[in-house]
């Protein structure tokens, strides 16, 4: 009598063991049949969790830091005095051999640094480093406009200052320092910044 | 200080850090070494403000969602 209890205890009902397995297979299924499962489909925990206002502003005080900690080597390479060293005295040309119109190549201070020695059609001389300060494209005098032109992105510098008219340069070419002496036109120097 | 303005805070802090990279990046290439480090120390204090604005923040955040 009392082992025939325990065992109907034990048996589950007809019912109640379907309604378990249900529980099992669908209620926390991902695509449940069940419509008050579905109510909240759409809400997707995890994304809730991981992309909020407050992730939004940790992202975003990382990403301050993170700017601002890019400038640091910078700095560090500025201090450790990788600075223009003292440049040699180069002969560039002889002047009678550059007419006014008319414009020369060279490379200064270094052979991987090209530079154009202008005589422009008013008589100046001068010269800048010739790789466009936009994508580093070669520069040329254009003699009919008096101006430097980058043909690759129609980049303009003043053929005077060497400071960018129109297009995407937004810095201006290195002046070269020369000097006249008998006839020869010398690089001496070199200016990033001028005018 | 609120939490609106922690976050106006860290907002200014990445503008001003935005720019002090491109006017680092441009003194550079122009060889201007004098004055990146300048941008460069500003960019830290920036980088400083952020961080305390934030741990400023996440305590005024936190302790009020541990009161709900």
């Amino acid at each position: 009598m009392m082992s025939e209890a325990i065992a109907l205890y034990r048996k589950p009902l007809k019912g109640v063991e379907k309604m378990s397995n249900e529980c099992k297979k669908e209620r926390h299924a991902k695509r449940s049949k069940s419509d008050m499962v579905n109510l909240i489909q759409n809400v997707d925990q995890k994304d809730d969790l991981k992309y909020n206002r407050r992730a939004f502003l940790k992202t975003a005080v990382g990403a301050s830091m993170a700017l601002g900690l890019s400038t640091v080597p910078f700095s560090v390479r500025a201090m450790m005095g990788l600075s223009e060293p003292d440049h040699e005295r180069v002969e560039i040309a002889k002047l009678a051999d550059l007419p006014e119109g008319d414009s020369v190549t060279f490379y200064y201070p270094t052979e991987n640094d090209p530079a154009l020695l202008i005589h422009t059609v008013n008589g100046d001389l001068v010269a800048y480093n010739s790789a466009c300060t936009h994508l580093m494209c070669p520069v040329f005098y254009e003699k009919e406009e008096d101006v430097l032109l980058c043909p690759c992105h129609k980049g303009y510098f003043d053929v005077n200052n060497g400071h960018p008219v129109a297009g995407p340069p937004q810095r201006e070419l290195p002046l070269i320092e020369i000097e006249v002496e008998n006839g020869t036109v010398y690089a001496v120097g070199r200016q990033f910044r001028h005018g | 200080m609120g939490k609106k303005i922690c976050w106006a805070v860290i907002f200014i802090t990445i503008a001003v850090n935005v720019v002090m990279v491109q006017w680092t990046v441009e003194a550079t290439l122009g060889r201007e070494y004098s004055i990146v480090p300048i941008y460069s120390g500003i960019s830290i204090v920036m980088v400083f403000i952020a961080f305390f604005t934030y741990l400023q923040w996440k305590k005024l955040e936190y302790s009020e969602s541990h009161d709900e």
